[in-house]
C-alpha cells in the first residue's frame, strides 16, 4: 500500500535501492609478486603441483587417480544456478606470493601480505590477533602464515597449512584424506582432490579441549586463478574445537573458481563446531564477475555422542553451491546446520545440508534463512536421510525464506527419506517479506526505516546469529547489515 | 496542539472519514466513541502517518505545523504516539532491544543523549513495575506470541517509556482484564500533565470512570456529529448511537 | 525362476534402458486402436504420439518425476493392449460392494464403456456424460482443445502412449450456470484379461475429459477397482479438465485397484477465474501406484484444494506427484496428504508450489504427514517452493514418525488396549482427509477401508507377538 503523499513515497524507495547499490569493501587487490602457473590443466600440471610442494608418492598418485576420475565426469547441472560453462583449461592451477624458501616467523613474511591482511582486518602479528583465535591465513593457493603455533604445540594441537602437515605428519593425513569426502564424491571435490595446493590441517588430541578459537582466513588475489584449498580437521576422543573461517577476494570482471574440500573427523564424544562467513566478491549488479563458490563440505561424526556442528553466514559470491553435511554414524551422535544465506544483485546461492542418519539415537537440527534481495537467487537444498538402523533419531528441520523486492526468488527443495519407523522428521519452511505493518509500527516508534528493516532482518536471522561465536557473531550482524544496506521499500 | 479541519480520508477509494473537525488543546483528554467501522482507527491511522490513506481534502495541523506530510517516524520524533488497536508482532525482535531503539532514535532526533544501558535497565524496570507488567515480557520478541491483554499492556509501556506529547490509544482498554485496566488507567492518568495531550478511542464508559476526559465525541460515518463532556459516554452507555445517528440524519 | 527385482538388478542400465524402450514399442505394436471414428484432427495426434514413442526420453530415476519410483520393475512384465472388454463372468454392480449413491453412473470394463451397467438417464439438460469415443464420433470439435496440452516432463512417455492407444474414458460436460442435481460415478473395473501367454496381463488406457463452463459445478466421484485382488494389470489413466469462470468442481478419486496391478493417472485441472477445484484422493490398492496432479491457475481468484491419505501395505508402492502453478496473481491452493505405512512397501511424496513474478498475493499451503507403524517401510517425501513474487503466502510443513507413545499411554492409563488405541490414533489421523468428503456414504466407506486395513495390520502383528 503507498501513501498518498509523494515525499513518503521517496523515503521508502531509498532504503532497498542502497542495500542494492551498497559496495564490497574487501575489493582491493595487492601488488605482490607472486610465482604463478600459466592457465591450463594436465596430468603434467598436477606433477609440477606435487613437485613444488615436494610431496610423497602417495599423494601424486591420489591426485592423478583423482584426475582421471575428473575427467570422466560431468558437470553438475541439478543445482538451481545459472552459468555459463566453465573453462577450466583457461585458468591457473597454482599461485603463491614469492617468498624464502621457509618461514620461521612472521618477521619474514612479506609486509605488502601483512598490510593486506591488516586492511582486511585480520591482522596476523600474533599481538594483535583476534581475541584468543589463532589465524591461519591462506592467500591465493597457499598458506602464508600460522599463528598461535607454540601455545597450541603445548595443548598438543597441531594447527598448520596442509601442505606443511603433509610433510610432518604425513601418516594422520594419509588416515584421513579422502576418507570423509572421496575423490569420487562429485565433480568438483574430485577437481579440488587433483589440483588443490594448500588448506588447512587441524588434529586435536584425545581428551584436549583446544585453548582458542582456531580461524582461516581465505584470500583470492591473483587475476585467473582458481582456488583449491582442502581443510582437515580430526578430533580425537573427548576433544573439542571450534574453528572459524572468513574468505574475501578483490573485485575483478571474470569469474573464478573456488572448489574447495573440507572434511571433518569427530570420534567419541568429541565436539567440532565449524563457522563460515563467506563473503567472496559477489560480482557487480549486472552480474559481472564475482566468486564461483562450489564447495564440498562433511562432517562424519563417527563416535558415539560425538558433535557435529557447521554455521554459516554466506554473503558473498556470486554463485554459492554448498552442502556442509553431516554423516551421524556414531550412536547419540548429533549434527546441527545453522545458515543464513544472502543473495542480491545476481547472486545465486543454492545451499543446504544432508543430514544423514546411521546410528541409533541421532539427533539433528537444521535452520536455514535465506534472504533474496534485488534480483538474487535464493535456493535451500537438503537430505534428510534417517537409515534403517537410526532407531529413535530425530530431525527437525526450519527453512524460512525472506524476501525484499518483486525481482527475486526464493525456493526450497528438501528431500526427506525415512526407512525407520521409530525415527521422526519435522520439516517446515515458510517463505515470507517484511510486512507493511511491521515497517510502519516500527517507524511509529521514531525508527527509521531502514534501521527497522535490519532489525527485522537481524531478528528473522537470530537463531543462526546465536551459534556463532560471540566476536563473530558481531561481525556476521555488521556484515548482513552492509549487505543489506537500504534494501526495503 | 492538534487542529483537524474537513479532514477527508479514502481507503482504496472508498471515503471513510467525511469532514471530520477535531481541536486538542495541550493538557486536554479527549475521548472519541463510535460504532463499529465508523472510522476511530482510520483517525488514529492517518495522525500516525500509516500508508494507504488518501487524504482528499482538509488538513490537519500538530503545533502549527502541516501532520500529514511527515513521514511516520518524524512524526513520532515530534511526540505523536499510537497504541495501536491491533499491535503488530516483530517475529525474532527482542522487545528490550526494541524500545530501546526507539526511545534513542527519538532522543537522537531531538538533539537529546542517547540513554546508557544502565539508565534504560533502570527506567524500564521502574516503568514495567509500574504497570505491573511482567519483566519476561521485556525478554520475548516484540509482540510475538503475547495474549491479547499483553500486547496492550505492551503499548503502554512504550508510551510510558517514550513519554510523547500526543498520545492516541487506540481502544487500548479492549481485551484487558478489570485489574489490568485500572493499573493502565494510573499508568495514564500518571501521564497527564499540562503539556500532553490524549485521545482516547473507546468503546466502554468504564475506562473514562477511571480516566476522566475533558470531552467526549461522537464518530458516526467519518464525521464528528456530537461532542460533549463525560455525560455524554454515560448517555450513550444507556441509549446506545441509534439515537445520535437519527437525529443526525434528520 | 528369479523374481522379477533380481533381474532389475542383474542388468546393466543400457539393457535396462534397452528393455523399458523395447516394453513401449511392443504396446504400440501390439495394439488395435478402433480410430475409425477419430475425427480428422485427432489422426496426426495419435501418429505423432505413436512416433514419439520411439525417440522420447525414457524415464529414469535421475529424473526428479521418477527419483524415488523403482520404475524399472514395472517393465519386467509384458502387458497386452487391449481391444476387447470381454469378461467371462457377468457383472452386477451393486455386489461390488461400492457405496450406494444416488448418481449417474458410467461403468468401463477394462477401459470400454458399459452401457448396460451404466445409468445415464434423466440427465439434466445442458449435461453432456458420455464415453470419450461416443463424444468423438458425436460432437468431436468440443474436445478439440482438451488435445493440445503440454504435459510433464517425465510422464510424457506414459501420456504419448494413452494418446497413442486410447479408445474410451469419461466424457463429462456441463453447460453455462448449469448445476448437476446428483454426483457422476465413475466406476473403472478391470482384469488380467490376455490375448496370449507371453502377457502377464492387460494394458488398460482411458481418456478422459471434464469441461465446466462458467458458473457450472459437479460432483465426480471415480473408483479404480478390480475383479478380485489379484488381477494383474497396467491402467493408464489421462484426465484433462477445464473449468471456467465460476465453475466449481467436487472431484473424488478412489483407488482400490487389485494389490498386482499397476495404476498411473495424470491429472491435468486449467481454472479460470474465481474456479474451485476441491480434491480428495484415496489410495489404497494397486502393487505400483502412481498419481500425478497438475493445476494450472490461468486467471485470478481461483482456488483449488487437494487432500488425499494413502496407506501403504507389503510390497507396495505408492507415489503422488503434485504440482500447483500459481501463474497469475490473487489465486489460493492448499495441498493436505496423509500417508499410514502399515507394511514394508514405499511411499513417495512430491508436491511443488510454483509461484511465478507476477502471482503476487498468492496464498499456498502443502503439508505432508505420515505414520510409519511397521519396520522396513519407506517414505521419500519432497515438498517444494519455487517463489519468484515477493508478497505472498507460502508454506509447507512435513512429518514423518511414528504414533505418539505419549498418546497411546493416556489412552492406555485409561483403560484402553493397545490395539485399539492404536487404531483410534490411526483413524483420528485420517479423520481430517475423510471428512473432507461431502457425501455420508463415501465418509463412511473410506472409514470403513481404514478400519478394515487397520484391523488386519493388529491382527496381523497380535499374531507375530503370540509366536
Ligand atoms: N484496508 C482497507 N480496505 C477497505 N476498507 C477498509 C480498510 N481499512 C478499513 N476499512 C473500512 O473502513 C471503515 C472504518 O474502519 P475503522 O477501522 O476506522 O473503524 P473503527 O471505527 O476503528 O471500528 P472499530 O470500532 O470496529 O475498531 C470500515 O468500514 C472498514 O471496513
Ligand atoms: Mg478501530
Amino acid at each position: 500500500m503507498r501513501s498518498a503523499l509523494k515525499n513518503d513515497q521517496e523515503n521508502d524507495q531509498t532504503p532497498i535501492d542502497d542495500l542494492i547499490r551498497s559496495g564490497y569493501a574487501h575489493g582491493f587487490v595487492t601488488p605482490i609478486e607472486s610465482d604463478t602457473f600459466p592457465p591450463g590443466l594436465s596430468e603434467n600440471t598436477i606433477l609440477k603441483i606435487s613437485a613444488k610442494k615436494n610431496e610423497p608418492d602417495w599423494v601424486l598418485e591420489w591426485r592423478l587417480k583423482a584426475y582421471r576420475r575428473w575427467l570422466a565426469m560431468e558437470d553438475p547441472e541439478w543445482a538451481h544456478v545459472k552459468h555459463p560453462d566453465i573453462d577450466f583449461q583457461s585458468m591457473s592451477y597454482y599461485s603463491a606470493p614469492k617468498k624464502k624458501e621457509s618461514l620461521n616467523s612472521l618477521d619474514e613474511v612479506d609486509p605488502q601480505l601483512l598490510e593486506a591482511y591488516n586492511k582486511l582486518g585480520i591482522p596476523l602479528e600474533e599481538q594483535k590477533a583476534l581475541a584468543g583465535a589463532a589465524v591461519d591465513a591462506v592467500f591465493d593457493s597457499v598458506s602464508v602464515a600460522t599463528t598461535f603455533r607454540k601455545s597450541l604445540a603445548d595443548a598438543g594441537v597441531i594447527f598448520c597449512s596442509m601442505s606443511e602437515a603433509i610433510q610432518k605428519h604425513p601418516q594422520l593425513v594419509q588416515k584421513y584424506m579422502g576418507s570423509v569426502v572421496p575423490y569420487s564424491d562429485n565433480f568438483y571435490a574430485a577437481l579440488n582432490a587433483a589440483v588443490f595446493t594448500d588448506g588447512t590441517f587441524v588434529y586435536i588430541p584425545q581428551g584436549v579441549r583446544c585453548p582458542m578459537e582456531l580461524s582461516t582466513y581465505f584470500r583470492i588475489n591473483e587475476a585467473n586463478t582458481g582456488q583449491f584449498e582442502r581443510t582437515l580437521i580430526i578430533a580425537e576422543a573427548g576433544s573439542s574445537v571450534s574453528y572459524l573461517e572468513g574468505c574475501t577476494a578483490p573485485m575483478r570482471d571474470e569469474n573464478q573458481l573456488h572448489a574447495a574440500v573440507v572434511e571433518l573427523v569427530a570420534m567419541d564424544d568429541a565436539s567440532i563446531k565449524y563457522s563460515t562467513v563467506q563473503n567472496w566478491y559477489p560480482g557487480d549488479e549486472q552480474g559481472k564477475g564475482g566468486i564461483y563458490n562450489f564447495v564440498t563440505k562433511r562432517g562424519a561424526c563417527r563416535g558415539k555422542r560425538s558433535h557435529i556442528s557447521w554455521t554459516q553466514v554466506e554473503t558473498g559470491s556470486a554463485i554459492t553451491w554448498k552442502y556442509p553435511s553431516c554423516l551421524l554414524i556414531g550412536d547419540d551422535s548429533v549434527g546441527e546446520f545453522y545458515s543464513v544465506a544472502v543473495t542480491r544483485g545476481r547472486q545465486q546461492a543454492d545451499t543446504g545440508t544432508k543430514m544423514i542418519h546411521i546410528g541409533a539415537n541421532t539427533k539433528s537440527t537444521i535452520v536455514s534463512k535465506g534472504i533474496s534481495a534485488g534480483h538474487g537467487q535464493n535456493t535451500y537444498r537438503g537430505l534428510v536421510r534417517m537409515s534403517k538402523g537410526a532407531v529413535n533419531a530425530r530431525n527437525h528441520t526450519q527453512c524460512d525464506s525472506l524476501l525484499l523486492g518483486d525481482q527475486c526468488a526464493a525456493h526450497t527443495f528438501p528431500y526427506i527419506e525415512v526407512m525407520n519407523p521409530d525415527a521422526e522428521v519435522e520439516h517446515e519452511a515458510t517463505t515470507s517479506k517484511i510486512s507493511d505493518d511491521q515497517l510502519f509500527y516500527c517507524r511509529q516508534r521514531g525508527i527509521s526505516e531502514e534501521d527497522a528493516v535490519s532489525m527485522i532482518v537481524n531478528g528473522f536471522c537470530k537463531e543462526v546469529f546465536k551459534e556463532l561465536p560471540m566476536e563473530f557473531a558481531v561481525e556476521a550482524q555488521k556484515l548482513l547489515n552492509l549487505t543489506l544496506e537500504g534494501a526495503v521499500g | 496542539m492538534l487542529r483537524i479541519n474537513n479532514l477527508h480520508v479514502k481507503i482504496e477509494g472508498k471515503q471513510i472519514l467525511n469532514g471530520l473537525d477535531l481541536t486538542v488543546n495541550a493538557g486536554e483528554v479527549h475521548a472519541i466513541m463510535g460504532p463499529n467501522g465508523s472510522g476511530k482507527s482510520t483517525l488514529s491511522h492517518v495522525l500516525a502517518g500509516r500508508e494507504g490513506y488518501e487524504v482528499t481534502d482538509g488538513q490537519v495541523l500538530f503545533n502549527a505545523e502541516n501532520l500529514l506530510q511527515l513521514s511516520p517516524e518524524q512524526r513520532a520524533h515530534k511526540g505523536v504516539f499510537l497504541a495501536m488497536q491491533y499491535p503488530v508482532e516483530l517475529p525474532g525482535v527482542n522487545n528490550m532491544t526494541f524500545i530501546r531503539e526507539s526511545i534513542n532514535a527519538i532522543r537522537r532526533a531531538r538533539g537529546q543523549d542517547e540513554f546508557n544501558t544502565l539508565e534504560f535497565l533502570q527506567l524500564i524496570r521502574e516503568k514495567a513495575a509500574q504497570l505491573q507488567l511482567d519483566e519476561k515480557l521485556l525478554k520475548r520478541n516484540v509482540n510475538a506470541g503475547f495474549s491479547g491483554g499483553e500486547k496492550k499492556r505492551n503499548e503502554v509501556l512504550q508510551m510510558a517509556m517514550l513519554e510523547p506529547q500526543l498520545a492516541i490509544l487506540d481502544e487500548t482498554d479492549s481485551g484487558l482484564d478489570i485489574d489490568a485496566l485500572r493499573v493502565i488507567a494510573q499508568g495514564v492518568n500518571s501521564l497527564r500533565s499540562a503539556e500532553r495531550s490524549i485521545i482516547l478511542v473507546t468503546h466502554y464508559q468504564r475506562l473514562l470512570e477511571y480516566i476522566q476526559p475533558d470531552f467526549v465525541h461522537v464518530l458516526v460515518n467519518g464525521r464528528i456529529v456530537r461532542s460533549g463532556d463525560k455525560q455524554l459516554a454515560l448517555t450513550l452507555e444507556q441509549k446506545g448511537y441509534n439515537w445520535i445517528i437519527e437525529e443526525d440524519a434528520a | 525362476m528369479k523374481s522379477p527385482v533380481q533381474n532389475a538388478q542383474l542388468q546393466t542400465p543400457q539393457q535396462r534402458q534397452q528393455l523399458q524402450r523395447e516394453w513401449f514399442q511392443q504396446l504400440v505394436v501390439g495394439a488395435e486402436v478402433d480410430a475409425e471414428y477419430d475425427p480428422d484432427w485427432l489422426l496426426p495426434l495419435r501418429e505423432k504420439a505413436l512416433q514419439s514413442i520411439s525417440t522420447l526420453p525414457l524415464l529414469n530415476r535421475k529424473q526428479e518425476a521418477w527419483r524415488y519410483n523403482r520404475v524399472d520393475n514395472i517393465f519386467q512384465n509384458s502387458f497386452d493392449p487391449l481391444f476387447d472388454n470381454d469378461l467371462e463372468q457377468k457383472i452386477c454392480i451393486e455386489d461390488i460392494g461400492l457405496p450406494a449413491i444416488d448418481s449417474y453412473r458410467l461403468v468401463f470394463i477394462n477401459g470400454r464403456i458399459d452401457l448396460s451397467l451404466s445409468e445415464l438417464s434423466e440427465l439434466p439438460a445442458g449435461v453432456i456424460l458420455t464415453g470419450t469415443a461416443e463424444a468423438l464420433r458425436t460432437i468431436p470439435d468440443q474436445l478439440m482443445s482438451s488435445f493440445d496440452h503440454l504435459h510433464q516432463p517425465g510422464e510424457q512417455l506414459f501420456t504419448a502412449l494413452n494418446t497413442a492407444l486410447f479408445n474410451d474414458g469419461v466424457y463429462l460436460h456441463v453447460n453455462q450456470s448449469v448445476t448437476l442435481d446428483r454426483p457422476v460415478e465413475i466406476i473403472y473395473l478391470n482384469n488380467n484379461l490376455t490375448r496370449s501367454e507371453q502377457h502377464v496381463g492387460s494394458m488398460i488406457q482411458t481418456r478422459n475429459i471434464i469441461d465446466l463452463e462458467s458458473g457450472a459445478s459437479a460432483t465426480v466421484i471415480e473408483h479404480f477397482i478390480s475383479n478380485n485382488k489379484h488381477e494383474k494389470y497396467f491402467h493408464n489413466n489421462f484426465t484433462d479438465i477445464n473449468l471456467a469462470d465460476d465453475s466449481r468442481l467436487r472431484h473424488y478419486r478412489i483407488q482400490d485397484e487389485s494389490r498386482l496391478a499397476y495404476h498411473l493417472s495424470n491429472v491435468q485441472i486449467t481454472q479460470h477465474r474465481r474456479s474451485r477445484y476441491f480434491s480428495t484422493c484415496l489410495a489404497f490398492g494397486g502393487l505400483w501406484s502412481k498419481s500425478a496432479v497438475r493445476v494450472e491457475f490461468q486467471a485470478q481468484q481461483a482456488e483449488c484444494d487437494l487432500l488425499g491419505l494413502y496407506t501403504v501395505g507389503d510390497q507396495q508402492l505408492t507415489d503422488f506427484h503434485l504440482d500447483v502453478q500459481h501463474r497469475v496473481p490473487s489465486c489460493r491452493s492448499s495441498e493436505q496428504f496423509k500417508g499410514i505405512l502399515y507394511g514394508r512397501g514405499r511411499a513417495v511424496f512430491d508436491g511443488r508450489i510454483l509461484v511465478d513474478r507476477q502471482a503476487q498475493h498468492s496464498d499456498a499451503a502443502l503439508t505432508n504427514d505420515n505414520l510409519l507403524l511397521v519396520r522396513d517401510a519407506e517414505v521419500n517425501t519432497k515438498p517444494q517452493l519455487e517463489i519468484y513474487a515477493d508478497d505472498v503466502k507460502c508454506s509447507h510443513g512435513t512429518t514423518v514418525g511414528r504414533l505418539d507413545p505419549e498418546q497411546l499411554f493416556y489412552m492406555r492409563s485409561r483403560g484402553i488396549a493397545e490395539h485399539s488405541a492404536r487404531k483410534m490414533l490411526c483413524q483420528g489421523f485420517a479423520t481430517d482427509i475423510i471428512e473432507s468428503f461431502e457425501l455420508q456414504q463415501l465418509r463412511d466407506y473410506a472409514s470403513e477401508k481404514i478400519a478394515h486395513t487397520l484391523n488386519s495390520v493388529e491382527s496381523e502383528m497380535e499374531h507375530k507377538n503370540g509366536h
